[in-house]
């Protein structure tokens, strides 16, 4: 008797350790992704990492490149192409993850439950 | 006697780990909800741009004075300035990602009330600190009121002549930083759909100095 108790103890402790590792496992490469979002643009994301060293304004980022200033032009130096001025959350692709991930151990994790359960209930039963 | 409180133990310990379960699993679906009603929200805000362009030439041009806060009332913006430069790559500095998220002045164009297109940025999103200072700058109408403290105590005050989304690969690069031979105002953040790594669309606001600019 007992050692169907801990057998199927066992059981289900695998089977929940089972579902929940890969879960895990999925759920680490969106921790993964923050190291990528670095890397998504290094043409444009890296210059607009540079002047956040110092929360502080940026004032001498000019003598790096200069698209030749226009004398006689109300913009002086015109820059190219559309700013980047949004920055995606990372956790919008990992909420999505989380949630698979707390899918999959709330699963596993009422799995093992009623294995626990109904193995107690026989016993209970005198089975 | 001891069978039956144990049955009602597991039983309860049953029932506990199932609620929690469910809450869980609910957390997590929560997170993707409020994402998703921003993204409709930046949605309905990228559709509901005005149209025309008449800027209201009558006001007098300022001096020189960098700006060192911007005031948005309509869309609650009240936001010190830091200065922008160019990136490496030719492209404009954008403010950097933080909780405490605020707009730059990019300083090779006129301060606000020069003659010429002042141009203000600001980020609609700050990856996983949440909303950026711009966040609702696509629902600015014509007729709003933008206000650009400057550092020399004076106030300039623009009135919005217009609200464009484009799309970045058709940015209007002679639009936001050409010559237009009065004191002007862009205002400059990302819309539209979010795309893998960032937005479409930017949102372009335009604005001209009104003639009540405190002097």
């Amino acid at each position: 008797m007992r050692r169907t108790v801990l057998s199927a103890i066992a059981l289900a402790c695998t089977a929940v350790l089972a579902s929940t590792v890969p879960a895990f496992a999925d759920g680490t490469t969106p921790t993964a992704a923050p190291s990528t979002a670095p890397s998504q643009a290094p043409s444009e994301a890296a210059p607009s990492a540079e002047p956040s060293q110092g929360n502080e304004p940026s004032q001498g980022t000019e003598p790096t490149v200069a698209p030749t200033p226009v004398p006689g032009d109300e913009v002086s130096v015109v820059p190219s192409g559309a700013p980047d001025t949004g920055e995606v959350s990372t956790s919008t692709k990992s909420g999505s993850d989380s949630g698979l991930i707390a899918g999959g151990a709330a699963a596993a994790f009422a799995v093992g439950g009623a294995a626990f359960f109904v193995v107690r209930r026989r016993r209970a039963t005198g089975e | 006697m001891t069978l039956p409180s144990r049955r009602a133990l597991s039983r309860r310990g049953f029932v506990t780990a199932a609620v929690a379960s469910l809450l869980v699993s609910c957390g997590g679906n929560q997170t993707d909800r409020s994402t998703d009603d921003r993204t409709t929200d930046d949605r309905a805000g990228a559709e509901k741009t005005g149209n025309s362009q008449s800027p209201a030439k009558a006001a007098k041009a300022l001096g020189r004075s960098v700006p060192v806060r911007l005031q948005v009332p309509a869309i609650q913006v009240d936001t010190p300035l830091m200065r922008l430069g160019l990136a490496s790559d030719g492209t404009v500095e954008v403010p950097p990602i933080a909780a405490d998220d605020k707009a730059g002045w990019y300083e090779h164009s006129p301060t606000p009330g020069q003659v010429g297109p002042s141009v203000i940025l600001g980020h609609v999103t700050v990856g996983s600190y949440g909303d950026g200072v711009f966040h609702h700058l696509s629902r600015l109408r014509r007729g709003d009121r933008i206000v650009a403290r400057l550092e020399n105590g004076k106030a300039a005050e623009f009135a919005v002549t217009d609200v464009r989304t484009v799309a970045q690969a058709e940015f209007p690069t002679k639009e936001v930083y050409g010559n237009v031979g009065s004191p002007e105002l862009r205002l400059i953040t990302c819309g539209g759909p979010r795309t893998g790594d960032g937005y479409r669309d930017s949102v372009i606001v335009f604005a001209a100095l009104s003639s009540d600019s405190t002097q």
